[in-house]
């Protein structure tokens, strides 16, 4: 069986795309931006030092889960979730909300999901799909990721939502339960612009918001003592370009995403200077975009002295610099609102 | 980002990007990834690479299958000890063939689970010969040939089954 009037769609990020889609089934269009802004999805973290990784890494969104959490309380909306203590009782809870037509969407890991090609799998808890079906033993997946419905045998769904490790998602599944009659934007958005402002500037933790990024500029420079060789470095400059631009991020690390959204926002709320600012951020995001096709670009010829990772250093700290000037202004604009 | 210096042609791994359209408005546009466009060639030879050195490093007994495979996955060791489900201090036993030796079937098994492989392939690689040089079955991205083996896990954990297909005249 599958849900026929499930409508798939490709989106940026999986979270903001898997909500989306929810909503949209559910009766409440709402585009991937809007979404995403409202939720407060912009974000930026740096860890030199992180159990789960084997090597430095930085993040550019909020907390996985933490979009639905948000989008939930801002706009009035009910999500029913659900984690298991033993896989059996994971797919039984699944395939009933399947027989009752519930599109429902699951946290995997994205390693065991045999649709994606084996160069893109790795080995991480925070994939959202969303399954709409069931025929024998393989499950109908709507992955934003793909343009087209995908299949996936039952044994894999099964070890890609209870895969252990950090952020496991215990066969966490979720779908809509509600949405209010009538929903209000204006609060929302000023809400979640607010709190993304605070993230950026604000919050108290040395590795996170502008101070994440100065973090970065700062200890890129050790990258070269921690790997194995120099094309272990070439792989890790040049997954610089693919967590900004590749991995669901709809360009320049959601920066791209995010200026769509402050345009939305723009008009809803008939504040033209979120739309000088909304122009000002797809800017940023173009130099964010320079800044990973550099690193791509370094890593693919080897030229990974201390010249040009000094070079990517200064690019990211003008980063710092220059978003930490855009939320400011951002923060006074969304004050006076 | 204007739409034009967005779009990249590049069908086997479509995403989508936000970009500014002609009206000048911002939406999301369907489109090729850059990196794997014009790059994947050279993820594959770091990662060919990469797979030999381990891979003579196994055979000649100074490493294990658990290692090999946890640095093939870009798995780090407090990620592998949680989800086998044991301590970090016991992992790092089984890198060596002597520490290795001591694992129970049933550890085997969780590695399999984690790594996403065959049981058997913790105690030994197919190759596959291609000119000059081999690589692993299971690394199948840069082969055009076809390969009429092929290995698949069972409902019995403890066991998987290789086939060897003949392809007649």
């Amino acid at each position: 069986m599958i849900i026929e009037n499930f409508k798939h769609k490709m989106a940026a990020h999986c979270e903001s795309g898997t909500i989306t889609s929810l909503l949209n089934h559910a009766g409440l269009q709402i585009s991937e931006p809007l979404v995403f802004g409202i939720s407060s999805g912009l974000f930026f973290g740096y860890f030199h030092k992180m159990k789960s990784f084997p090597f430095p890494t930085f993040i550019v969104r909020n907390k996985p889960g933490q979009m639905r959490i948000n989008i939930a309380k801002r706009l009035g909306i009910k999500f029913t979730g659900y984690t298991f203590h033993n896989n059996d009782e994971g797919q039984r809870k699944l395939d009933d909300l399947l027989k009752n037509n519930i599109p429902t969407a699951a946290q995997v890991d994205f390693f065991y999901l045999d649709y994606v090609p084996t160069w893109e799998r790795v080995h991480i808890n925070v994939h959202f799909i969303v399954v709409i079906g069931k025929e024998y033993t393989d499950y109908i997946i709507s992955d934003s990721y793909f343009p087209e419905l995908v299949k996936l045998k039952s044994n894999l769904l099964d070890s890609s939502r209870f895969a252990g490790g950090s952020m496991s998602p215990r066969g966490y599944i979720f779908h809509v339960t509600g949405i209010p009659s009538t929903v209000h934007y204006e609060e929302a958005i000023i809400k979640g612009i607010k709190k993304v402002c605070f993230n950026m500037l604000h919050i108290p933790v040395p590795f996170l918001g502008v101070k994440g990024i100065r973090l970065f500029a700062k200890k890129i420079v050790e990258w070269p003592q921690l790997t194995r060789d120099n094309e272990h470095l070439s792989h890790e400059i040049m997954k610089i370009n693919i967590l900004l631009e590749d991995q669901g991020t709809g360009g320049a690390g959601f920066r791209f995403m995010y200026s769509t959204f402050l345009q939305e926002a723009a008009e809803i709320l008939n504040k033209s200077e979120l739309g000088d600012l909304s122009r000002q951020l797809m800017e940023i995001g173009d130099d964010w975009r320079e800044l990973s096709l550099f690193a791509a670009r370094i890593g693919k010829n080897r030229d990974l002295g201390s010249e040009k990772i000094g070079q990517l250093s200064r690019l990211i700290m003008n980063r710092a610099e220059v978003e930490e000037e855009f939320f400011i202004k951002l923060s006074k604009v969304i004050k006076k609102i | 980002m204007k739409e034009k210096e967005g779009t990249v042609d590049c069908q086997k791994h479509q995403v989508v990007i936000y970009v500014e359209k002609e009206n000048g408005k911002y939406g999301p546009i369907q489109t090729g990834s850059y990196i794997s466009a014009n790059y994947l060639d050279d993820f594959f030879y770091k990662r060919k690479n990469l797979e030999v050195s381990l891979r003579e490093r196994v055979i000649s007994g100074k490493i294990s299958l658990v290692y090999y495979y946890m640095v093939l996955e870009d798995l780090s060791i407090s990620e592998l000890a949680a989800r086998v489900g044991i301590r970090k201090s016991r992992i790092r036993k089984h890198f060596k063939p002597e520490g290795f030796a001591k694992c129970t079937v049933e550890i085997l098994k969780r590695y399999a689970s984690v790594f996403n492989i065959p049981i058997s392939n913790l105690l030994q690689i197919v190759l596959v010969n291609i000119g000059a040089h081999s690589e692993p079955l299971t690394m199948p991205d840069t082969r055009t040939g076809k390969v009429a083996i092929e290995q698949k896990s069972t409902d019995n954990p403890y066991l998987s089954v290789t086939i060897i297909e003949e392809s007649g005249q």
